[in-house]
């Protein structure tokens, strides 16, 4: 790649990537502060006490990464404050699994282990992005999140020891597979097509969520979910992605919102006095 | 500590030329869980290399009664 051939600044994108690149940062930053949120949840609810700290940690990182991308898209001509403080729930763009709290410890880890890694597989994809200031940013992301994924796939393998833990675990981990199976969009899709045609990344979304099943799907499987198959090969989701009410530029379902407890805590409205800025 | 558990005694260095040092455990069932707990638990420092080991791959050398250990916490948690 030549360095003519890099994008330093969101100004010196062509319009359409620049359009379709800032809605994949918002995307991400909105789900990286959800999933924090829910990890924060579990501090001190977690089945071990080293569970709470990891959950303590994972959200600090989530928190961090989701302020980091928010703050970029100042570059991109939106308002990082208004992003982060002054939207209403049907504006977010967080997958409708982080709409409110994970109720039981096997729903936080289906969030772990499925949808933070479908985040993780879009960052991966952006490691050697031609726009630097995501470029710059990924790597050390992605080392923080390799032990978000070995914390999910060490709670699969303790609870899929015993047959009631497996059992919670496919009670939980049916609905977030189909939510997560269909996040990075259909096989198809113009804008994740354009963005890897763009050198913004390096897969298109059937490319990417080959690679997510490549990563869960061993995992769950495992221990016999029965989410995922493979005949030796490359594997295969047992669940097509549904489309029904899918929205293209939110990259989730688009009935809902965050919940009303959510949205108070994700917007920081009881602090709003306190905003230094 | 839960069935199935174990401790993991971890060690870090916080740069290369450095010797391991021990400083401290976790309890987890499984390597996976050891190593990140390990990771997000003992994050006071930038540290250049950890490892873990389960408690029970080290054999006591000169004095043969149990349970020995490496840490104070470590008594609490047997």
């Amino acid at each position: 790649m030549t360095e003519e051939s890099k994008y330093s600044k969101a100004a010196d994108l062509p319009e359409e990537l620049r359009e379709h690149l800032g809605a994949l940062i918002l995307v991400l930053a909105d789900n990286k502060r959800l999933l924090g949120m829910r990890y924060s949840d579990w501090i001190l609810g977690a089945p071990a006490l080293e569970a709470g700290i990891a959950c303590s940690a994972m959200a600090q990182d989530e928190w961090g990464h989701g302020r980091i991308f928010y703050a970029m898209l100042r570059d991109f001509g939106q308002d990082p404050n208004q992003l982060e403080h002054g939207r209403e729930s049907p504006e977010y763009r967080s997958s409708e699994l982080l709409d409110g709290p994970a109720d039981g410890w096997t729903d936080l880890l289906a969030l772990n282990l499925l949808l933070d890694s479908a985040l993780s597989v879009q960052f991966e994809a952006m490691a050697e992005s031609r726009f630097e200031p995501v470029h710059y940013k990924v790597s050390k992301l992605l080392d923080e999140e390799r032990f978000h994924f070995e914390h999910g796939r060490g709670w699969v393998a303790r609870l899929g020891s015993t047959e009631s833990g497996r059992e919670a675990m496919q009670r939980a981990f049916a609905p977030a597979w189909e939510v997560c199976v269909r996040w990075f969009g259909p096989d198809d899709d113009e804008v994740a097509r354009a963005l890897c045609d763009g050198g913004l990344t390096d897969k298109d979304a059937a490319g990417l969520r080959a690679r997510w099943l490549e990563r869960v799907a061993p995992v769950v499987e495992s221990v016999g979910l029965g989410l995922a198959e493979s005949d030796g090969g490359a594997w295969r989701s047992r669940v097509e992605p549904s489309w029904d009410g899918w929205d293209f530029e939110l990259r989730r379902g688009r009935e809902g919102g965050p919940d009303a407890d959510t949205l108070v805590r994700v917007r920081g409205d009881k602090n709003r006095s306190l905003l230094m800025d | 500590m839960s069935d199935g558990d174990r401790l993991w005694e971890v060690f870090a260095r916080r740069k290369r030329a450095d010797h391991f040092e021990h400083i401290g455990c976790v309890e987890a069932p499984n390597p996976d869980l050891g190593r990140v707990y390990a990771w997000q638990t003992y994050d006071e420092a930038k540290w250049f290399e950890m490892i873990v080991a389960p408690r029970d791959a080290f054999h006591p050398v000169n004095r043969p009664e149990q349970p020995f250990t490496l840490h104070p916490s470590a008594e609490a948690l047997t």
